[in-house]
């Protein structure tokens, strides 16, 4: 199975002319050694990602931001078993941007998305850890004099059973760092590994539950002010006239800037600077979304679902299948857009001089941020410092950081440093939204009641066409596509075809991507599918799946552990159902079953039980809580989220208006991991895109309405339950 | 206008337009970071503090409205940052994700604590309604009921302790 960023990594090599690799995100030790960090003034550098101090304490450099997911925890797990120390010996930094630590994709890129970090770097932190434990007993081999083969490792210290002596890993620190590390270091076995596989504690927990967690809203800089930003209403627009004399005796204003199709106000504090700016008379003119509705962008997009489009995926003779159909079925899905609605709102502080830039923008991807600063600025990236802390959340939304270059754009205007916040209805209004999707499915079914073709239509574009286009294959948008795509049903003939449809609206990767309607509405339609050949869902995808067997694993198992039934259920006059719903993102195939009832129109979720095949693992408490993480977001997107526009203004500001999942509406979870020893699979966000299509599953067995357009809030299930 | 009020213990007088939500005296004038902007609107529960032991929303909470108050942070919660029966059983279960909610959904559950040392789960469900993207909250649940359990044998041991 092919995941997007994976199919985007064949784009990508494509595009830089690389031979492709396996599927394996191969990583060269070299890569992350050919530019050591400065060893510190007493101690020793190990490699790009370790130092180690005379006490033996060990710091790593993450190539990864930690926004929630645990890849600050996880990581250091992996070096901790390999190196050979305890685990709370080391502490982790943000690694700064530059060429060591791209060890994604052959050493090309450095992003955290994707669901990737942990398993694009398993091997990389293996053997980093790995060398640096290698260095570490050359050193003493040296010292000592003896061979390094008598020589072994204790937690933290270098053991010479023969002359009964050791020595801690500090000691050595100094020498270990002066030596040349080796390419090929002898990885742990892992019958041996004390923290790969175990459920250690975060190393976060402490600093989140006393408010001494740093986020980039909280850097305090000396001479810092606040700025208050107001992009145009209605999207796309730029500033006509405003009137900046109206303003000017407000206390605390410092100056009032304009930005790029936006205007801010500069002053001492952020609550003068917001209010100053809401007093601000601004006018905006020429926006590219003027007139636009989305319920009339839906139905324009509904328009298109019949024409022929571009052929992304075909098996078989899917036109011969339709013809000698005994019947068809169709439907037509609708897919709203959604923001991310991440609970820090976008913001950067920076620093610029005529010398430097020092910024603090939470990113998923450093480099970039560095690449934007140097343009706008003209520094060189050498002088160029960005500060990635911890992030409120991210889901996709801090690929684009487009907060970081207005606050770059005001210190330079502002000669001081500026701190930058947007307002919650800044955010929400000006966010890059999950797209607006339109999906048509048919089926033939043939003399014998069988599913025997299977079209797919897919009108919208994904993020990768509008924001990094270098990702297109053949003209094709894979992230509109992934999760219709590469399916394990047996249905010999079918076809997933896309038609592009662009509209003046941003666009970006929110959590699971395409995958967050794709899983919907494939699952959900072949639950139609199922009804046609009147068999249970759950049976149906057992027949289709014969060529499957780790996606009929996970599907029974959670079918077992939930105790799923194909009929309402009747418990103290309350109806239940179960729905399910099976789907691979990430390289993890999940299966899940909701136990739903009706409450006064609305769907009630009481519980969702989630089998997660994600290969092998690093921590299973980590784990839970993403798959918890991701049904959270599923259910959130299931029953509330939508962005509406009307004549081109975002109508959801705050989250009175755009609401999403409160702990009123959370189920319970349970989570059942499998290793099933298959190449290690994502976790951030595998849990998200089943919710949806097993909620609608049990919907449709309570109220015998087929919800084809998402959020539930829209639907009124009162009369028919 | 001056406006004189005790945060965490200290008393702090300030010359700031007394319209200023206390979120925004707290973060860019007292820097205590801890507690969060989320919403500006009492939606979400980033931003909850204690005034006079009550949670109080403070990006809508006035700073007119806390003159000679005592108003308590997530900084002001323990004296060491740990020992809270909240803060223990929150890294005990490994409750935070990203963590920006976390300080109002502890200062949520901490009020509750206090006018009801044994909640029941609806109990809970009533009074920390603080919104989490992450969606962290079965593990908040669970802590909450962990905390008051810890804080309860606390007090049944020192009670044995006293007779």
């Amino acid at each position: 199975m092919i995941t997007s960023l994976e199919m985007s990594r064949r784009g990508f090599l494509k595009a830089s002319g690389l031979a492709a690799g396996g599927l394996v995100l191969a990583f060269q030790l070299p890569l992350i050694v050919r530019q050591a960090r400065g060893a510190s003034p007493s101690g020793g550098t190990l490699n790009a990602f370790l130092t180690l101090d005379p006490e033996g304490r060990v710091t790593f450099f993450s190539p990864f931001i930690e926004g929630g997911q645990g890849v600050y925890t996880a990581l250091p797990q992996i070096i901790a078993d390999e190196l050979d120390v305890a685990f709370e010996t080391i502490s982790v930094e943000q690694a700064p941007a530059g060429e060591a630590y791209k060890i994604m994709f052959g050493g090309t890129q450095r992003f955290t998305g994707g669901s990737m970090s942990v398993r694009s770097s398993y091997t990389a932190m293996r053997q980093a850890g790995a060398a640096a434990r290698q260095m570490l007993l050359q050193a003493a081999a040296d010292r000592w004099e003896v061979p390094i083969g008598e020589l072994d490792t204790q937690p933290g210290r270098v053991v010479h059973a023969a002359s009964e002596r050791s020595i801690g890993y500090g000691e050595l620190a100094e020498a270990a760092g002066a030596l040349e590390p080796p390419t090929d270091p002898p990885l742990k076995d892992p019958s041996r590994f004390r923290y790969i596989g175990k459920p250690i504690q975060r190393n976060d927990s402490t600093a989140k539950a006393n408010g001494s967690a740093q986020f980039a809203i909280d850097v305090r800089l000396p001479n810092m002010a606040y700025a208050a930003v107001k992009q145009s209403p209605v999207l796309g627009g730029d500033v006509a006239s405003m009137d900046e004399a109206a303003i000017a005796d407000r206390p605390g204003v410092i100056s009032v800037e304009r930005l790029p199709g936006a205007v801010a106000v500069i002053a001492d504090t952020y609550w003068h600077a917001q209010s100053a700016l809401d007093a601000l008379p601004v006018e905006f003119e020429n926006a590219a979304a003027a007139g636009l509705n989305s319920e009339q962008l839906a139905e324009e997009m509904q328009g298109r679902v019949d024409e022929a489009g571009m052929t992304a995926e075909s098996h078989g003779d899917v036109e011969a299948a339709f013809l000698d159909a005994e019947r068809v079925i169709e439907a037509v899905y609708q897919m709203p857009f959604l923001a991310h609605a991440t609970m820090e709102p976008m913001n950067a502080t920076a620093d610029v001089t005529a010398e430097r830039c020092e910024a603090w923008v939470p990113n998923q991807g450093v480099d970039v941020v560095v690449q934007q600063i140097a343009e706008i600025t003209g520094l060189s990236a050498d002088n160029i410092t960005v500060h990635t802390p911890y992030i409120g959340g991210f889901y996709g939304r801090r690929f684009i950081t487009d907060y970081g270059q207005q606050a770059v754009r005001l210190s330079k205007a502002a000669g001081r440093p500026v701190q930058l916040i947007w307002s919650r209805e800044q955010d929400t209004q000006h966010d890059y939204f999950r797209p607006m999707v339109t999906l048509k499915h048919r089926a033939a079914i043939d003399a014998e009641g069988k599913v025997s073709g299977w079209h797919v239509t897919v009108v919208g574009d994904g993020p990768f066409k509008r924001l990094m286009p270098q990702f297109m294959q053949d003209g094709i948008d894979s992230s509109a596509l992934e999760g219709v795509t590469e399916q394990p049903y047996t249905i010999a003939n079918r076809r997933v075809d896309w038609v592009s449809h662009d509209y003046p609206v941003k666009i970006g990767f929110w959590r699971s991507v395409g995958h967050s309607y794709n899983g919907y509405v494939t699952e959900s339609f072949i639950d139609e599918m199922a009804e046609a050949t009147a068999t249970d869902p759950l049976e149906f995808r057992r027949q289709l799946l014969g060529e499957a067997p780790r996606y009929l694993n996970v599907l029974d198992s959670v079918a077992e552990m939930a105790g799923y039934q194909p009929s309402v259920q009747e418990e103290n006059g309350r109806r239940s159902a179960y729905g399910i719903a099976l789907h691979l993102s990430f390289g993890s195939i999940v299966g899940e079953v909701a136990k739903v009832s009706i409450e006064e129109g609305r769907p009630r979720v009481h519980k969702v039980w989630c089998a997660v095949d994600c290969g092998s693992m690093v921590n299973p408490d980590t784990i839970e809580a993403q798959i918890q993480s991701g049904i959270s977001t599923g259910l959130s997107q299931t029953l509330l989220e939508e962005i509406t526009i009307e004549n081109g203004e975002v109508v959801q500001k705050n989250f009175d208006t755009y609401r999403f999942l409160p702990p009123s509406l959370m189920p319970d979870v349970e989570v059942q991991i499998i290793e099933s020893g298959a190449e290690m699979g994502g976790i951030g966000e595998v849990g998200t895109p089943p919710v949806a299509p097993a909620v609608a599953s049990a919907v449709y067995k309570l109220t015998g309405q087929r919800i084809r357009r998402l959020p539930m809030a829209r639907h009124d299930l009162t009369a028919s339950a | 206008m001056m406006v004189t009020l005790t945060v965490n213990g200290t008393q702090h007088s300030l010359d700031t337009e007394p319209d200023t939500p206390l979120l925004w005296v707290l973060r860019d004038q007292l820097n205590l970071t801890g507690t969060k902007y989320g919403c500006g609107i009492a939606q979400c529960g980033a931003c909850t503090v204690h005034v006079g032991g009550q949670a109080m929303r403070s990006c809508v909470t006035p700073l007119s409205a806390v003159q000679n108050q005592e108003v308590i942070t997530i900084e002001g919660l323990s004296d060491d940052g740990l020992s809270h029966p909240l803060q223990v059983a929150w890294r005990e279960i490994d409750v935070p994700q990203c963590g920006y909610c976390q300080s109002g959904q502890i200062m949520a559950a901490a009020a509750l604590l206090a006018s009801n040392p044994n909640p029941t789960e609806e109990d809970i469900a009533s009074s920390v309604n603080n919104l989490c993207r992450c969606g962290t909250y079965l593990r908040i649940n669970k802590a909450i009921l962990q905390a008051a359990e810890a804080r309860g044998q606390h007090k049944n041991q020192t009670q044995g302790e006293a007779s």
